[in-house]
């Protein structure tokens, strides 16, 4: 392992936690998972193909241990606790109380969505990867991603106040 | 196309996440331009794509807690990453984050020189590895003596008289972990406080310790009573470390 594989670890590790928070709900059990994810990157640093995008690779890790987990503990949905949990983020990314309210919003309708749902919408709408990248972290087909995208944003749309669109 | 032709919903989000080629996105343009529906569904897209990115956002401007950074570049000095059996990640408190970095200790037990076999209430010599253990070790940095026995320091927190440490011993051979709190007021560490639980019914065999204290939930109360206050940051655990723990 080369110190650049973890130099550029430790440079996506901001993005790595938002992806996980997007999925835990709350950032003390994001950190648990990022941390996880790096112990297992490390572990399987060999079956990394340089010149391949880390950040994907992290994704599909970070992502497998969350539905593990989840699975284990079945009884524990995600904690949500804006104040406890780290998601207040003082004011830096909605300065209105309505831009406020809408991410909270956001945040429980996140955290309301299912497991694949959830992973699939954050990769896209978060993470800004194309349904291409999105499958192939994912290993399933981007018509899979696109129709669990689009079942996430019937669910999504209407708690943020929004039409779920026109009826099909 | 008239005003009632409704476009596929899987178009217009792929038009709104940017998937589609220049062609085709300028086709969905002008489709959207004789049909308000259609826009205002691509804007509640955009909008809620926009709403997600806010929402979990700020991570992105924190810089990677120490314990994460610590597991990515401690482990460097490492021969390799030992696996660790997996407990449930209840968090009591981001103070009780440690890391995964594993440095290898290559002193004696950590209950040595008296060497007795469970964690003991009671004054810690001195001389012993636990004793070094707790005056130079950062939280979230295990040691680890050999495959059998491990130990990892989970917080520091500040008391009237002076300081606590959590800690727990994680032995393998006889599948048990024993978590302590240990106080300093003088020049020594005391063992305040222990609990038990077996390594077994801590999780399954595939995982790894994560960056939890669940366990240590038995230990708050006594926490309590002392009169602890929060976790030391890890800058101000390193910089009192440094002083030799004097105030």
């Amino acid at each position: 392992m080369t110190d650049r594989f973890r130099q550029d670890l430790v440079a996506i590790v901001p993005k790595l936690r938002r992806f996980a928070l997007s999925l835990a709900g709350n950032q003390p059990d994001a950190d648990d998972l990022v941390q996880s994810a790096c112990v297992k990157a490390l572990k399987n640093a060999a079956q990394f193909c340089e010149g391949t995008r880390m950040d994907s690779w992290m994704y599909r890790i970070i992502q497998t241990l969350w539905i593990d987990d989840r699975r284990r503990s079945k009884t524990r949905g995600a904690q949500v606790d804006p104040e406890a949990a780290g998601l207040n983020d003082g004011g830096r990314a909605a300065r209105l109380p309505e831009d406020r309210m809408m991410l909270d919003m956001a945040r429980d309708a996140m955290g309301a969505l299912p497991e694949k749902q959830r992973i699939v919408l954050s990769l896209v709408a978060i993470e800004g990867l194309s349904y291409k990248e999105a499958s192939d972290v994912l290993e399933v087909p981007v018509g899979t991603v696109m129709s669990r995208l689009s079942r996430a944003r019937d669910a999504l749309l209407p708690q943020l106040g929004m039409s779920k669109g026109p009826m099909q | 196309m008239t005003a009632e032709t409704v476009m596929d919903k899987t178009r217009l989000a792929a038009f709104a996440d940017g998937e589609l080629s220049p062609e085709e996105a300028a086709e969905v343009v002008l489709h959207l331009a004789d049909h308000p529906p259609d826009q205002a569904y691509v804007d509640n897209v955009m909008a809620a794509n926009e709403a997600l990115s806010q929402a979990f956002a700020a991570p992105l401007g924190d810089p990677a807690p120490q314990a994460i950074e610590n597991t990515i570049l401690g482990a460097k000095q490492t021969a390799e990453i030992v696996r660790f059996p997996m407990r449930p990640s209840v968090w009591v408190g981001a103070a009780l984050a440690a890391a995964l970095a594993l440095a290898v200790f290559t002193g004696p037990s950590f209950f040595t020189p008296a060497q007795p076999p469970r964690l003991a209430v009671g004054p810690i010599s001195g001389g012993s590895s636990l004793s070094e253990a707790l005056n130079s070790l950062p939280s979230g940095v295990p040691w680890a003596q050999d495959a059998d026995q491990e130990l990892l320091i989970l917080a520091t927190l500040p008391i009237a008289e002076g300081f606590c440490r959590e800690f727990e011993v994680i032995d393998h051979a006889d599948a048990r972990i024993d978590l302590g709190i240990a106080c300093r007021t003088s020049d020594t560490w005391m063992v305040e406080v222990t609990l038990s639980e077996p390594l077994a019914s801590s999780g399954t065999e595939d995982g790894f310790v994560t960056a939890s204290g669940a366990e240590m939930q038995g230990l708050l109360p006594f926490l309590d009573r002392l009169g602890a206050g929060a976790a030391l940051a890890p800058d101000d655990e390193a910089a009192l470390i440094a002083r030799g723990w004097s105030h």
